[in-house]
C-alpha cells in the first residue's frame, strides 16, 4: 500500500465490477463469514508481484445502512500497524463506492491449524509429528508475544484463525489472523458482548466464561493452551454446548468441561476468584458437581513430569494473573529438549515424517460480485447470483477454465452431514456450484503465498452450531 | 505498534510544517491562501467538536476526528473534498476507530440541527453522502487510522513534575491545539510538555530542573509553546464572515 495502487475507480457502466479488480485473477471462492467472502485471487503482470497469491476478503456493507463494518475498520486499523513474521500480511485495501464493499487483501496462506488438525484425526488418522506441534506451538507464541508486547488482545483464537503458509520460501511459517475482534487495551475494553460480537466459546478463558468484564491479554494465552491440547490430541479440549440467548448467555456447559478435566477452581488457588459475577449469582449452579482431581494429564496423555505437560498446565492456569504470558512460554523448557522448534513446522527433520497437507477448496464459480449488494442503486441484473456467477465464470475463463470436477478436490470436501452448515441465503442461493469445482491441483500447489482468514460465522443462526465448523462448504 | 508512537505509522507520517501549509492547487486557483486554509481547518474542527458534544463522544474521538480531517487535507483539495461534509464524515470514522461507534442516522440528525439553528451556509448532507465520504476518507488517509494524542502522556506528565493541579488548565490548551496542525508536525508528548510549560510560566511555577531531567529538547518545546501562544494572539475568535468569504472562493469556478 501507498504505492500507488490503492484505487477505488468506480466500474465501468457494463458491471459493478471495481477497476481495481484488474490488477488480479481472480480465482474463486474460498471462505465466507459474517463480515463477507474471501476469494483466492492472483496478481497479474505487470506488477512485480505477478503470480503472487493473495487472499481477498471483501465486507459486506453493514445491515443496519451504518457504513463500513466497524470490524473492518478496526481490523484495517491494527492490520496497518502490526508486521510480524507469525502475523499474517494485509498487502492491500480496496473499496468499490458503487456498492460500499471493501476489500483486504492478505498474503494467502494455504492452510490453517483447523484443517491441519481435522486432516490428521479424519484422514491420515494419526497424530501430528511432535516437532510440527512444537514448531507451531513456538512460532504461534512468538506472534502473539510481538502482538502482546505491542498491547494488542486477539481475543478470538482459535485452530481456524492460526495460518501455515503452503509451499514457497515461507512453507510451513504460522500466520495468526483475523485481527476484527482484536483490540489495542491502552484503553479498558468493553465485553465483547456489548458490542454484539458473538465468538467461540471452546477457547474462551474460565474468567469471561464467569463474566469478568475486561480482557486481559491472559485470554489469549488460556487459547494456546487450548490449541496446544487440540495439536496433542486432534480434539477439542473443551467442547462445551454453547448456550443461546441474548445478550450474553451464561456457559454453564463449557464451565462444567473445563471443570471436569482442570478441577474446581478454589479461592486458594484464584483470590479474584469470588469477585467474579457468575461465580457469586451462579454458586449453586456451578459447584452443583464438584470435580476436584486434575485430570489433564491424562486427556492429553502426558506425563505430568514432561515438559509438554509443565508448560500446556501453565497456560490452562484458572488465574489469569498466574498465568504463563507468551513471553515466558517462549523460554520454556520443552522449546529447549529436542526436537528442537523449526522456522518450516510442515517439514520435519526426518523425512519419512512429512504430512501432504491438502491444499483449500476454491469454489470457482462465486464471482467477486457473488454475494447479493445491499445497496439498492445496484441493478437488479448484476445483484442476483445468476448474472453474479455469469461474470465470475467470465474472469475464470480468463485464466483457465474450471475443469470438470478433480477426484484430488474431493478430499476437502465437506462431510455430507455438515452441508447444512454453510448456506449463505445471500451468497450461494442458486448459484452454488453443484459439482463443487475445486482450483486446478496445479494452480493450487504453486501457491506460494499466503493468508487468509476466515471466521467462523456465528451470525448465521444456524442451530447448534459448533465453534469449529466452517463456514466454507462447497 | 499500536502502544508504540515510535514504531507507529503516526510517527512515520510527521510532516514538516511547510509540507502542512500547502494549499492544493485545485484551492489555490480558486484564490485560497495559507490563511484561508488555515481558517476553515479550524473552523471545521470546531465544528467537529460542536458535532461531537451533541452525539457523546469522548475527547479522545473528537481529537481523531480533527487529525483525520488536517490528514485529509494535506492530500486532497478543499473544492472536491467539501470541508462541511469531510468534517462530519471524520467524526463518524474515527467513532468506529475508537470504539465508540455513533449512527450515521444520529449524525445526520445533529448536522440538520446544527444546521436549523445556525448558519445556513452548511450543506444538507444527508447520511448517504456521509458513507460515501467515510469511504474517501479512508482511502485519502491510505487507512493508516490509529493516532496518538497528547492526552495520556499529559496525565503521566503532571504527575511527575507534581502539577496534578493544572490538569484541567493543560487539558484546554491540549484541546486548544488541535485547532492547529501541531498533531500532524509533533509527536504529541511534545505538545503535551508545551502545553505544560506554558502553564507553568502562566502559573508561575518554576519547572525548570524538571524539564532539564526529561532529556528533551527544550527548543522544540519552547518553539512549539511559541506557535500556540501565537495562535492565540491571532485567532481570539473565528471571524464567522471570513469563513463565508473562504467557502464562497471554494465555491467559485476559476
Amino acid at each position: 500500500m501507498g504505492d500507488g495502487i490503492l484505487s477505488s475507480g468506480r466500474g465501468n457502466s457494463s458491471s459493478n465490477r471495481p477497476e481495481w479488480l484488474q490488477q488480479y485473477d481472480l480465482i474463486g471462492k474460498i471462505g465466507e463469514g459474517t463480515y463477507g467472502l474471501v476469494f483466492l485471487a492472483r496478481i497479474k503482470p505487470p506488477s512485480a508481484n505477478r503470480g503472487k497469491f493473495i487472499a481477498i476478503k471483501k465486507f459486506k456493507q453493514s445491515k443496519d445502512g451504518d457504513g463500513v463494518s466497524p470490524t473492518a475498520i478496526r481490523e484495517i486499523m491494527l492490520l496497518r500497524e502490526i508486521s510480524h513474521e507469525n502475523v499474517v500480511k494485509l498487502v492491500n485495501v480496496h473499496i468499490n463506492p458503487v456498492d460500499m464493499s471493501l476489500y483486504l487483501a492478505f498474503d494467502f496462506a494455504e492452510h490453517d491449524l483447523y484443517e491441519i488438525i481435522r486432516h490428521h484425526r479424519d484422514k491420515v488418522n494419526q497424530s501430528i509429528n511432535p516437532y510440527t506441534v512444537k514448531s507451531l506451538l513456538w512460532q504461534l507464541l512468538n506472534g502473539l508475544n510481538y502482538l502482546h508486547s505491542n498491547w494488542i488482545i486477539h481475543r478470538d483464537l482459535k485452530p481456524s484463525n492460526i495460518l501455515v503458509m503452503g509451499e514457497g520460501e515461507e512453507q510451513g511459517v504460522v500466520k495468526i489472523a483475523d485481527f476484527g475482534l482484536a483490540r489495542v487495551y491502552q484503553a479498558p475494553l468493553k465485553p465483547l458482548s456489548e458490542n454484539g460480537v458473538v465468538v467461540t466459546i471452546w477457547y474462551r478463558a474460565p474468567e469471561l466464561l464467569l463474566g469478568a468484564k475486561h480482557y486481559t491479554s491472559a485470554v489469549d494465552m488460556w487459547a494456546v493452551g487450548c490449541i496446544f491440547a487440540e495439536l496433542l490430541t486432534l480434539k477439542p479440549l473443551f467442547q462445551g454446548q454453547e448456550a443461546k440467548g441474548n445478550p450474553n448467555p451464561f456457559q454453564g456447559d463449557q464451565l462444567d468441561k473445563i471443570f471436569k478435566v482442570l478441577g474446581h477452581p478454589t479461592q486458594e488457588k484464584w483470590p479474584m476468584l469470588v469477585n467474579l459475577p457468575h461465580w457469586q449469582s451462579d454458586l449453586q449452579h456451578i459447584q452443583r458437581r464438584k470435580y476436584d482431581d486434575n485430570a489433564l494429564g491424562s486427556v492429553v496423555r502426558l506425563s505430568s513430569k514432561s515438559p509438554a505437560y509443565e508448560l500446556l498446565s501453565k497456560m490452562l492456569e484458572y488465574d489469569p494473573q498466574k498465568r504463563i504470558t507468551a513471553a515466558q512460554a517462549l523460554e520454556h523448557e520443552y522449546f529447549r529438549i529436542e526436537p528442537l522448534p523449526g522456522r518450516n513446522a510442515l517439514v520435519p527433520s526426518t523425512p519419512g515424517d512429512r504430512v501432504n497437507y491438502p491444499t483449500r477448496p476454491v469454489d470457482t464459480s462465486t464471482d467477486i460480485e457473488g454475494t447479493t449488494s445491499l445497496q439498492p442503486s445496484q441493478s437488479a441484473s448484476s445483484g442476483n447470483a445468476v448474472a453474479g456467477n455469469m461474470a465470475g465464470a467470465h474472469i475464470v475463463t480468463n485464466r483457465s477454465m474450471p475443469r470438470p470436477m478433480h477426484m484430488g478436490g474431493m478430499q476437502r470436501m465437506q462431510a455430507p452431514g455438515m452441508t447444512g452448515y454453510n448456506v449463505n441465503p445471500n451468497a450461494m442461493g442458486g448459484g452454488m456450484n453443484p459439482a463443487g469445482i475445486p482450483m486446478q491441483r496445479g494452480v493450487a500447489n504453486q501457491a506460494q503465498q499466503q493468508q487468509l482468514s476466515r471466521r467462523k460465522d456465528p451470525g448465521m443462526g444456524m442451530a447448534g452450531y459448533p465453534p469449529q465448523q466452517k463456514s466454507r462448504r462447497f | 505498534m499500536a502502544a508504540n508512537f515510535w514504531t507507529s505509522t503516526h510517527y512515520k507520517q510527521l510532516l514538516d510544517p511547510e509540507e502542512v501549509d500547502v494549499v492544493h492547487p485545485l484551492d489555490r486557483e480558486r484564490g485560497v491562501t495559507v490563511e484561508d486554509f488555515k481558517l476553515v481547518k479550524m473552523h471545521m474542527a470546531q465544528y467537529i467538536l460542536r458535532l461531537a458534544q451533541h452525539v457523546k463522544v469522548r475527547q479522545r474521538v473528537i481529537a481523531t476526528a480533527v487529525t483525520y480531517m488536517r490528514r485529509v487535507y494535506t492530500r486532497k483539495s478543499m473544492s472536491e473534498y467539501d470541508p462541511r461534509l469531510v468534517a462530519p464524515a471524520c467524526l463518524y470514522l474515527a467513532a468506529k476507530a475508537e470504539e465508540s461507534t455513533v449512527q450515521a442516522k444520529a449524525l445526520a440528525f445533529f448536522i440538520r440541527k446544527l444546521y436549523a439553528e445556525e448558519k445556513p451556509r452548511y450543506e444538507r448532507y444527508e447520511i448517504k453522502d456521509i458513507l460515501e465520504m467515510e469511504m474517501k476518507i479512508l482511502e485519502a488517509l491510505n487507512y493508516y487510522l490509529v493516532v496518538f494524542h497528547p492526552y495520556r502522556s499529559l496525565t503521566h506528565l503532571l504527575q511527575d513534575a507534581g502539577m496534578d493541579d493544572m490538569t484541567q488548565f493543560t487539558w484546554g490548551l491540549v484541546n486548544d491545539t488541535y485547532k492547529m496542525d501541531l498533531i500532524l508536525v509533533h509527536p504529541p508528548h511534545l505538545i503535551a510538555l508545551a502545553c505544560i510549560y506554558i502553564a507553568s510560566v502562566y502559573k508561575d511555577r518554576d519547572t525548570t530542573s524538571w524539564f532539564e531531567e526529561l532529556r528533551v529538547d527544550m527548543n522544540v518545546v519552547k518553539n512549539i509553546a511559541v506557535e500556540i501562544l501565537d495562535f492565540y494572539e491571532n485567532h481570539k475568535l473565528i471571524a464567522e464572515d471570513r469563513v463565508n468569504a473562504v467557502f464562497n472562493k471554494l465555491a467559485l469556478k476559476p
